[in-house]
């Protein structure tokens, strides 16, 4: 059996000095991260993520219970011993002025550089490979205020990497970013741990692409407690679901996305192939019915999409009515009355 | 590749520092010969290389005024920069200063509570100060700071606000002073007379024994922050990132907290409060550098800061005029509206370190 490279026994996670005098975040907390893989940290807001990644990497103390890394008690490391282990991404962008891609890079190898920070020659290749991970190769001599935010926090994720650390450690580093940034910064978390043996821990909002890219899930819940596995394990078990129950939204488990229930419209039939009945299908969902597809014994309203040379054409039908629409948009406008 | 000499930003570093070794040749000449008298550049060299042939009052205004003058001007430049640079890293804010964050009042106090607890009755600050007394002046001053600035830091850890900083800074220093003004309603109206002269700040009055103490002291405390631009760069990503860059947080805060209250507190002993300084010139080197690199910055605001101290005190004394002003009117009227636009241009949503 494999054994882990960090894991936690009955590890207690809070803070010390407020009010309540002790305030447990999370409790009996017993965690693996194993060399390679790629877990993601998933929970609703306030459950406890970033204490218990800020406890994991050593930048707040845990309240009970043993953190142990390769063998040794977290809290015997030194900062400096433990730099060459976990080096971290976290959520707040940082305030640099005028820095370079190159400098601030660079600065990932502040463990390994001399007291006045002279960078050898190594030292610059491993920042020149960081970069090229990350894919930000040609960046160099950018400056990093000038940077859109995806490529800041790929850059970021370079500076870590030129830690040399086994584990890599970030708090939500996609919160900032849009659709296509997100898709690219998991995509290379995902990489680093599948190609580079990086052992990834990421906290993140985005279940989906959490649930697409990740090898494990740590699934945190309000109270505290974490329950880890596989996507699909958890999801196939029903945990997931739990954790993120709200009202009127629901977990769609055939296709793995969080949709609002509304059926205030009441029921439709929909005939169609393909995309053009996969994106009909949304559309009428979003208006508030009901959709069931291909149902031949269908009674009351129909939507039938069928492609034509131009495009597709959609058939509304009911009763002895029928109307007919060349675009979604005015078929909607007209089923919202 | 060496990344390190390449510089995207188009600014030639080495010209720069050519260039502002030159002004401060300058304006230091300048300052020799202008003033309430003026003496040609040649009289002076004459006097500088020791040979003879000089007017001897000449020969004094050089030799026991304007020359002291100078040496403490530059060192005070260097020392208010040096210590405004690790404090605005420090505090990650761009306004911090001995000054700013009622420091120098820290620094007064110490100063004044030495004076009346050892009885030197002789009287309140330098002018009846001996040469013996001006290690302890010192010492006392530079505590004094160092008490301010530690009790900042230690509140200031709860507050991650830039404002509420330099608030808190307000209040220690409005406190301080409090105190030290008790003092000062205890003592003899001359001594009362001699606190308000040295509060306007001077540059002139510091005696060749006194900077036989003052220089090794400055020296020393540049001598720490020559050990400090590493941790401080890695302290511009934010504590925590330091910390995971194995950055010992706590001894680099002690070894700041140690040279920047001995910098701005030895210069507060002997050349009274001099405000704006320590804020200013840190903005001057990073605009002018365009780096946030504190291998640069830190030579940067020696030269800078020695300038601007010289020029500072040149213009204080109105050249052509019997007339000097205090120093601290003159720092005050171009750093003030410097603060302000610094203030301004954050506003524009640029960052506090941004150039």
């Amino acid at each position: 059996m494999k054994t882990p490279l960090l894991f936690t026994q009955n590890l207690e996670i809070g803070y010390v000095n407020g009010k309540p005098a002790r305030k447990v975040v999370g409790s009996e907390l017993n965690l693996e991260l194993f060399q390679g893989e790629f877990v993601c940290l998933v929970g609703p807001n306030g459950a406890g993520k970033s204490t218990l990644l800020r406890t994991l990497t050593g930048l707040q103390p845990s309240l009970g219970g043993e953190i142990l890394l390769s063998g040794k008690k977290l809290a015997q490391f030194s900062r400096k011993e433990l730099a060459n282990e976990i080096s971290v991404v976290l959520t707040s962008p940082i305030e640099v002025g005028a820095m370079t891609v190159n400098e601030l890079v660079a600065m990932g190898r502040f463990p390994f550089t001399g007291l006045f920070d002279r960078m050898s020659e190594r030292d610059w290749d491993v920042v020149r490979q960081s970069l090229e991970m990350v894919g930000m190769l040609g960046f160099e001599e950018r400056m990093v205020h000038k940077l859109s935010d995806g490529e800041r926090q790929k850059v970021m994720i370079a500076r870590a990497l030129a830690q040399e650390p086994r584990i890599l450690v970030l708090d939500e580093p996609t919160a900032y970013l849009d659709l296509p940034g997100r898709v690219s910064i998991m995509n290379l978390l995902h990489e680093l741990a599948r190609y580079h043996g990086k052992t990834v821990l990421t906290s993140t909002h985005d279940l989906d692409l959490a649930m697409r890219s990740a090898d494990r899930l740590w699934l945190m819940s309000p109270g505290g407690k974490i329950i880890n596995g596989s996507p699909e394990d958890l999801v196939l078990s029903g945990d997931f679901q739990r954790v993120f129950a709200r009202d009127r939204i629901s977990f769609d488990i055939m296709n793995g996305h969080f949709t609002v229930v509304d059926n205030s419209e009441g029921q439709v039939c929909l005939q169609g192939e393909g995309q053009a009945k996969v994106w009909t299908e949304r559309a009428l969902q979003r208006v508030g019915y009901s959709v069931s597809i291909n149902n031949e014994a269908c009674v009351g309203l129909r939507v039938v999409v069928s492609p034509v040379d131009s495009g597709y054409v959609w058939d509304v039908m009911e009763g002895e009515m029928k109307k007919r629409f060349f675009d979604i948009g005015s078929l909607v406008d007209y089923l919202r009355r | 590749m060496k990344p390190e000499k390449t510089n995207n930003t188009g600014v030639n570093r080495t010209g720069i520092f050519i260039l502002l070794g030159l002004l401060l040749l300058f304006v230091v000449a300048l300052n020799l010969t202008l003033g309430s008298v003026r003496i040609p550049l040649k009289e002076i060299f004459k006097v500088l290389f020791g040979q003879g042939g000089v007017k001897d009052s000449w020969v004094f205004i050089i030799q026991d005024y304007r020359l002291p003058k100078i040496v403490t001007a530059i060192l005070a430049g260097i020392a208010l920069s040096a210590s405004g640079l690790q404090m605005q890293t420090m505090f990650r804010n761009p306004l911090a200063d001995p000054f700013i964050l009622g420091i120098n009042s820290g620094a007064s106090l110490g100063v004044a509570v030495a004076i009346m607890g050892a009885g030197l009755a002789g009287g309140l600050f330098i002018p009846a100060l001996s040469a013996v007394g001006d290690l302890g002046l010192v010492a006392a001053a530079s505590v004094g700071a160092g008490a301010v600035m530690g009790l900042i830091l230690l509140v200031g850890k709860r507050v991650n606000n830039p404002t509420t900083l330099l608030i808190l800074g307000l209040m220690f220093g409005h406190a301080t002073s409090a105190l030290v003004s008790l003092l000062i309603y205890f003592s003899a109206p001359e001594k009362v007379k001699a606190y308000s002269i040295w509060s306007y700040g001077a540059f002139n009055g510091v005696t060749w024994d006194q900077l036989r103490v003052l220089f090794p002291v400055i020296l020393v405390a540049l001598g720490i922050l020559a050990f400090l631009p590493k941790g401080l760069n890695a302290l511009l990503l934010g504590e925590d990132y330091a910390k995971t860059m194995g950055l010992n947080v706590s001894r680099l805060r002690t070894l700041v907290l140690i040279s920047a209250s001995v910098l701005s507190g030895a210069i507060t002993a002997f050349c009274g409060p001099i405000g704006f300084i320590g804020v200013a010139v840190p903005h001057i080197a990073r605009n002018l550098f365009k780096t946030y690199n504190h291998k640069l910055l830190i030579p940067a605001v020696v030269l800078i800061g020695a300038i601007v101290a010289v020029a500072a005190d040149l213009i204080a004394q109105m050249p052509g005029t019997q007339f000097v002003l205090p120093i601290n009117v003159v720092t005050s009227l171009f750093g003030a509206p410097f603060v302000l636009w610094i203030v301004l241009k954050r506003k524009r949503g640029a960052t506090s370190f941004s150039v």
